[in-house]
């Protein structure tokens, strides 16, 4: 009996061991410390897959725990609804609808003025049409098929922000497309580091956005084509508000139809600059470093279920590479290499499983790819591998030229 | 290689007679009327009998540039696009009036059957190499277009096939050769910013997206794997002719299709343009989908020796926009096609004098190409200074593709400490292709 127990504990103990010392050590790493309540339940755009796509996002970051706190549905009694505002880092709105009851938008108000953390997600900024300081703590917003609107509108023309006070309605959609984000304040925590121009794919814009704009610091903005029913000027589309002693983070992006047609909110883009701006009204600063992925001024980029592919799960999408499919993958890996530290240890990881990549299946263009990046980043370690591929004609002419590249020393 | 060549000797009218690969000796069929040397024409034996290997955009203005001179004589063009050859002989015969202008496919023939005084050289960068080299050893003086090449060592053998063959060289950094930039380079040379402490260079912005665009026939006339030549295989896409200039295979975009211009007067104004920096640090945004995969932007930030610091980057990103702008004690001059701005304006009013340092002038680059050919002096371009002016891009291409701060030595050509940086000072060739360097 003993005896069994003993090879019990092998057996089962060291993976338990080795378990909780990774929990913990996980834990340690990231510790969930800002309590956020998203508030949702009424929308113009899907609510559901947004405050999903949104808890996901934040808790992706390791620095939040999401509740989500749903309305009744539109039409029904609003009386019980009262969230607890005050138990939380930060306040997720996700809502456009029915009025709250009068206490409970006191609390809210209460809520911001004593510190608390707002994220006013796209669709937000259409709620409460009749609350004034709504308006405030939005900043700007708008209501389709209004004649007038509280405030001004406020845009970028010609190298500078244009305050226009002429009256009109707010905020009407462009269609859904690709656009470039400037990001016009690149000293914010929000936005610092981030790159100054990149695209967004797959989102309307939200344009002629109106309010007090008071305390009111744009961010980034978008250029509305006034081709693609746009207003042919830059509208702002990330912004903050200082309402009180609360910090408001306003992201203006974030389209979602459904579950399966979210890719606004799968843009890295949407995502760091979301976990971000939570983080900055969370707590004023932000710790978060910027994605090497982080889309360009030319190329978006997305991350499916909202995090970065893992090396190995990268590799095997380059598997399947076939040149004229999309470079998404192969410019992933290669931007992976360039911003990593390039200390010897950090290549020779790559190198290991780019070796392991050419040793297994893959298609041929894959592993001519593979040669190419190997014959600057690799190592004598992968002479062999390809001097194997270089006797298969398929990879003859890649494995030579990585090789040539490596023997020249 | 050294080798002695009696270039007058070589420049006979009769050197126009060849053998062809069949070993049938051609004769031209007339002698046209300016070859009798009247009416202030250029006698035969004078001229300059003249080749040209790449008939392209720029391989063909090139071309009617030196046709325009009356001290040349075009006798044979070589391109693998057999339409743009056909087309390049015709120009040459219609100016001659016969049918003479011999065309070659392939210019290793060219080079076999031709002997020649002058050769010009337009072609995409990844062949510059090869067949600079080719020509050189034959003796051959030439005109060839900027880039000097598409990677620092390749640029380093075109200066040395240069140099051991004792041939003339000129690049067609034809900026050199406008009073603008000469002046601007000449109030720099000679102080009246003081000392200058900071320069800037201007490119255009890049690039276009095409996406990835079908495996399509090759075009009748175009030998797609001849024109691939040392560079990967691949199908063809209907990306060929100018827009090679957009994948790194053939070219580093508008970086260094432009360093060749901007750097090059940089440079010259400086007194820099037989040296290089010894610091190099860039970001560049490369597309991630589509063919085309140069940078579309750049911005790259050098130190030279003397502490002076240099930033090449797209237009839009600088202040002064495209050019170059140098920045000293006194203000600061941008010099660009359009002209010459400054502050204080009043720098440019200012004349270069009795004492000043004069700087080598030229006021028609083709011409000036032409003059060396029969002086045997050095051009206002020649290959070493092509080579300076490229490698600043070719150097910031490699700094923006591994993503790190490089040491330079700009005597011995390598990075410093960066064994993978100097891996790629060189882009291998597909067999059978070689450089002997």
């Amino acid at each position: 009996m003993k005896k069994i127990i003993s090879i019990w504990s092998k057996l089962l103990i060291i993976p338990i061991v080795l378990l909780l010392t990774s929990t913990l050590f996980n834990a340690c790493q990231q510790q969930p410390k800002h309590k956020v309540l998203i508030v949702t339940g009424q929308s113009t755009f899907n609510w559901e897959a947004s405050s999903e796509a949104l808890k996901q996002i934040l808790e992706n970051s390791g620095l939040f725990r999401v509740n989500v706190h749903i309305s009744p549905k539109q039409g029904e009694d609003m009386s019980g609804f009262n969230p607890n505002f005050s138990n939380y880092d930060l306040v997720v709105l996700n809502y456009n609808g029915d009025p709250w009851p009068e206490q409970t938008g006191i609390s809210f108000v209460d809520y911001i003025k004593a510190g608390g953390g707002i994220v006013v997600f796209q669709s937000a900024n259409s709620a409460f049409p009749d609350w004034k300081e709504y308006h405030e703590i939005i900043g700007l917003g708008g209501w389709k098929n209004r004649d007038e609107m509280p405030g001004n509108y406020l845009y970028w023309e010609e190298d500078e922000f244009v305050t226009d006070t002429s009256q009109g309605y707010g905020k009407l959609f462009s269609k859904a497309e690709t656009y470039q984000v400037v990001n016009r304040d690149t000293a914010h925590p929000v936005t610092r580091g981030l790159p100054e121009r990149w695209m967004h794919a797959d989102d309307i814009i939200i344009n002629r956005l109106k309010g007090p704009a008071q305390n009111l610091k744009v961010l980034s903005t978008a250029f509305s084509d006034s081709l693609k029913d746009g207003t042919g000027r830059h509208e702002p589309i990330l912004f903050t508000v200082e309402f009180g002693e609360g910090r408001i983070f306003h992201t203006a992006m974030g389209y979602t139809v459904s579950d399966e047609e979210k890719s606004a909110l799968e843009c890295v883009g949407f995502i760091t600059t979301f976990q971000r701006g939570a983080e900055w009204a969370a707590t004023g600063s932000v710790t978060q470093s910027v994605p090497v992925d982080f889309p360009n001024a030319v190329s978006t980029h997305h991350w499916e279920n909202f995090l970065p592919l893992s090396l190995d799960e990268l590799m095997a999408k380059i598997s399947r590479y076939k040149i004229g499919m999309s470079r998404k993958y192969i410019s992933d890996l290669s931007n992976r290499i360039r911003k990593s530290d390039g200390s010897p240890e950090t290549l020779l990881e790559f190198e290991k499983k780019m070796l392991d990549f050419l040793n297994s299946e893959a298609t041929i263009d894959s592993k001519n790819f593979i040669c190419k990046e190997l014959s600057w980043m690799g190592s004598g370690k992968s002479i062999p591998t390809l001097e194997k591929l270089a006797k298969e004609e398929a990879t003859a002419e890649m494995a030579a030229f990585a090789l040539e590249r490596l023997k020249v020393e | 290689m050294f080798k002695s060549k009696d270039k007058t000797n070589r420049r006979k009218f009769i050197k126009t007679t060849v053998t062809t690969a069949l070993g049938i000796t051609v004769f031209p069929h007339i002698i046209p009327a300016s070859a009798l040397g009247k009416n202030g024409q250029v006698p035969p034996s004078d001229r300059i009998v003249m080749g040209a290997i790449g008939v392209g955009s720029m391989g063909t203005g090139n071309m009617i540039g030196f046709l325009n001179k009356k001290e040349t004589q075009f006798v044979a063009v070589c391109d693998v696009d057999e339409k743009r050859n056909n087309k390049a002989k015709q120009l040459i015969d219609q100016t001659y009036k016969n049918s003479d202008c011999r065309k070659y496919h392939d210019f290793r023939e060219f080079l076999e059957n031709e002997k020649l005084d002058a050769v010009s050289i337009a072609l995409p960068d990844h062949w510059h190499a090869i067949i600079s080299v080719a020509v050189a050893k034959k003796g051959m003086d030439i005109y060839g277009e900027k880039p000097l090449a598409r990677s620092i060592k390749e640029g380093r053998a075109i200066v040395d096939a240069v140099e051991q063959n004792n041939i003339i060289w000129q690049t067609g950094s034809w900026q050199r050769s406008v009073p603008n930039f000469h002046h601007a380079c000449e109030l720099i040379r000679n102080g009246r910013l003081g000392k200058i402490t900071y320069v800037e260079v201007g490119l255009p912005d890049g690039g276009k997206s095409i996406g990835t665009p079908p495996v399509m026939p090759v075009p009748e006339g175009l030998d797609w794997n001849f024109w691939l030549g040392p560079a990967p295989t691949r199908s063809y896409r209907g990306v060929c002719h100018w827009d090679w200039r957009w994948i790194m295979d053939y070219s580093g975009g508008q970086l260094t299709d432009w360093a060749g211009h901007h750097v090059d007067i940089a440079h010259w104004g400086l007194g820099l343009d037989r040296s290089g920096p010894v610091e190099v640090e860039g970001k560049g945004i490369y597309p991630r989908e589509g063919i085309y995969d140069v940078a579309v932007e750049y911005d790259i930030h050098y130190m030279y020796e003397n502490g002076m610091k240099m930033r090449v980057a797209n237009r839009s990103r600088l202040p002064q926009g495209m050019g170059a702008t140098w920045y000293g004690e006194k203000g600061w001059i941008n010099v660009d096609r359009g002209g010459l701005t400054a502050d204080d304006p009043k720098i440019l009013d200012e004349k270069i004098g009795e004492g000043d340092i004069k700087l080598y002038e030229s006021k028609d680059h083709h011409q000036n190409f032409l003059d060396c050919v029969k002086s045997r002096k050095e051009t206002i371009t020649p290959a070493e200074i092509a080579h300076r002016s490229i490698s600043v891009a070719l150097i910031g291409e490699i700094a923006m593709l591994t993503g790190k701060k490089l040491q330079w030595d700009p005597v011995k050509e390598q990075f410093i400490g960066n064994e993978i940086a100097n891996r790629l000072l060189f882009r291998p060739y597909r067999k059978p292709w070689e450089l002997d360097y």
